[in-house]
């Protein structure tokens, strides 16, 4: 079992909306996916049937399972955050501590702590008096001292300052994620996350348009800053996305060896904004 | 059998307040009234008192032997009737926490905390019938046989003031210290005549969006209106009574208990004790469990239990957005 997610001819409609258009994917082990797509583009919906929350079309295993029929077991190795969960207002800083240490076979209680005693959070203090920021410490506190092979996170920093956002990446990062486990992301704030990612999958009108490492990325795109002498020759290329930016053109190549590009300016690996703005060109006109 | 440890440990912090304050302070408020009341009868100069609706004339140089025996063993095996208050706000307790019990944690989103746990959905709805059917219940009776032995220890204090001393009576009783245990043989009975409305109420919980009061409530009515209608209209003999009686009302009034009293039309003359004249647990227990002899309960929890089977499976798949 090479593939933490595997999924082949994944399909989801609700009514005669098709979410998720027989998709193909394989996520190996020791990957942090960013999941990366417009609104309404399925990627939540590809989530959510990962995580066995909806019935689906087509075949799906995750860890192993089928998460239409196999939730219970799964749910053991997998944790997730989606971008709607709450906790309960009525819920207790230490109550939570006691009941995930208490149902929860991998949660390790003294990480949680640790992660909290680099908070402002209490033991006695109740979800109803946090702010929003405390309200996901915490959560993130609960799940990340939950040592799962799969974790899911959906727009997880959503609403959230700059401190909170830098501060569980960097948290992830060095405290969390090590080669047994493998995490997938959504979100918006795609330069947050793409110094961190091992890989990268657009999604776009419930159809996977790019899956990629990101070290292929960094070989196939080039963008290429050229001056007004040169467009000519660099348009004769044929880049995929071009800007201006102070009067020089900036030009995305796909393909196109970085020494042919190099002679008509200055290359760089271009942003994953910039590939992802390039590839959903035309949705949002 | 740990996880559901802490299901139910779960649900006493969500709902403290139904839990646990409810019944203390509604018991405290009994006991005090009680106890203000009982104290001016003893500092009046009153001859006579009720006790429990017996009449008894007090004298200060005694009351003959054998009516104190009636009076000692009525009291020791009718002490509890004193709590039916309690029983009444344990009905609304049960009610309103099962209508809430699925209904909250989806419309607050903790629902995908909940599932992004290691608990599965027939754990945690059976949690939250435990919680509904045994737990609150549990604590009710608890609760209630304090406050009912308090309220005995008061009138019987004043009634030693006032001159006769019923103590010897009563601690002699066997029915005083069985009372609280027969009420706890009520409960698989009280579990069953619930199971409906229970089910009911959390099917209603875990399927509506929105309004869960009027959908569990709006539904039956709106039923009982549009078959009476019909029935009167077209002049069919539809038994609508029936319906109203087995299946709109079984799907509501089930979690009060002794409903299966009224159900099942079990006389006030079968819960008094004939020697005493008053209500008698023994008795109670008695007839209560009679009342299991006819299939309406069964049928009754039958549907109940397909119910939260549908409940568990709406749970599993109900998507939250």
């Amino acid at each position: 079992m090479s593939a933490v997610i595997a999924a082949r001819g994944l399909t989801k409609r609700y009514g005669k909306n098709t979410a998720v258009d027989h998709i193909d994917f394989e996520i190996p082990a020791g990957r942090i996916v960013g999941l990366i797509g417009p609104n309404g583009s399925g990627k939540t919906t590809t989530l959510k049937a990962a995580l066995g929350l909806i019935p689906f079309e087509g075949e799906l295993s995750v860890l192993g399972k089928d998460p239409r029929t196999e939730r219970d077991a799964l749910m053991e190795d997998v944790c997730f955050i989606a971008d709607v969960a709450i906790l309960p207002r009525w819920l207790r800083v230490r109550d939570a501590l006691d009941f995930v240490e208490g149902i929860h076979p991998r949660f390790s209680r003294a990480k949680a702590e640790a992660y909290l005693a680099r908070t402002k959070l209490g033991a006695d203090q109740k979800v109803k008096q946090m702010s929003k920021g405390m309200i996901v410490q915490l959560h993130l506190a609960l799940v990340m001292a939950i040592d799962a092979k799969l974790l899911v996170l959906d727009e997880p920093t959503l609403g959230l300052d700059i401190m909170y956002r830098k501060q569980f990446y960097q948290h992830l990062l060095e405290d969390y994620f090590d080669e047994g486990k493998t995490i997938v992301i959504t979100t918006h704030q795609v330069e947050e996350v793409e110094h961190i990612l091992s890989d990268l999958m657009f999604i776009r009108d419930g159809k996977i348009v790019l899956a990629s490492t990101m070290d292929e990325i960094g070989q196939r795109y080039t963008e290429l800053m050229v001056g007004p002498d040169k467009v000519g020759a660099a348009n004769a290329l044929g880049p995929i996305d071009k800007r201006t930016v102070f009067g020089k053109s900036v030009m995305l190549f796909d393909g196109v060896p970085r020494a042919q590009l190099d002679v008509l300016g200055e290359t760089r690996n271009p942003s994953v904004a910039d590939l992802f703005v390039a590839t959903m060109k035309g949705m949002y006109a | 059998m740990k996880t559901m440890k802490w299901l139910l440990r779960r649900e006493f912090w969500e709902h403290k307040g139904m839990f646990f304050w409810a019944p203390v302070i509604a018991a405290a408020l009994i006991a005090v009234l009680l106890t203000i009341a009982s104290a001016q009868l003893a500092t009046n100069a009153m001859a006579h008192a009720t006790i429990n609706g017996h009449q008894v004339t007090a004298q200060v140089n005694g009351i003959p032997a054998e009516l104190k025996q009636a009076i000692g063993s009525g009291m020791a095996g009718g002490y509890l009737a004193v709590s039916a208050p309690l029983f009444f706000l344990l009905g609304l307790a049960v009610f309103l926490y099962c209508l809430n019990s699925l209904y909250e944690e989806r419309r607050d989103r903790s629902i995908l905390f909940w599932k992004s746990l290691p608990l599965s959905d027939r754990d945690t709805v059976l949690s939250k019938i435990g919680a509904g059917v045994v737990m609150l219940p549990l604590i009710y009776i608890g609760v209630a046989t304090v406050l009912s032995l308090v309220v005995l220890f008061v009138i019987a204090t004043v009634l030693f003031v006032k001159g006769i001393n019923l103590f010897p009576v009563l601690f002699s009783e066997g029915g005083l210290y069985l009372a609280p245990f027969q009420l706890l043989g009520l409960l698989p009975v009280y579990a069953l005549w619930a199971l409906p409305t229970v089910g009911w109420l959390m099917l209603v919980s875990v399927w509506a969006r929105s309004k869960a009061f009027m959908w569990a409530v709006g539904v039956p009515l709106m039923t009982i209106a549009v078959l009476k209608f019909v029935t009167v209209t077209y002049h069919l003999d539809w038994n609508v009574d029936w319906f109203v009686r087995e299946v709109a009302l079984r799907g509501m009034d089930g979690v009060f208990p002794g409903i299966w009293l009224a159900a099942e039309h079990v006389g006030a003359d079968q819960l008094v004790n004939p020697a005493t004249h008053m209500m008698d647990m023994t008795n109670v227990l008695r007839a209560s469990y009679g009342t299991l002899s006819s299939p309406s309960a069964w049928i009754g929890a039958l549907a109940g239990v397909a119910m939260l089977a549908a409940t568990v499976r709406l749970r599993r798949w109900r998507d939250e957005g």
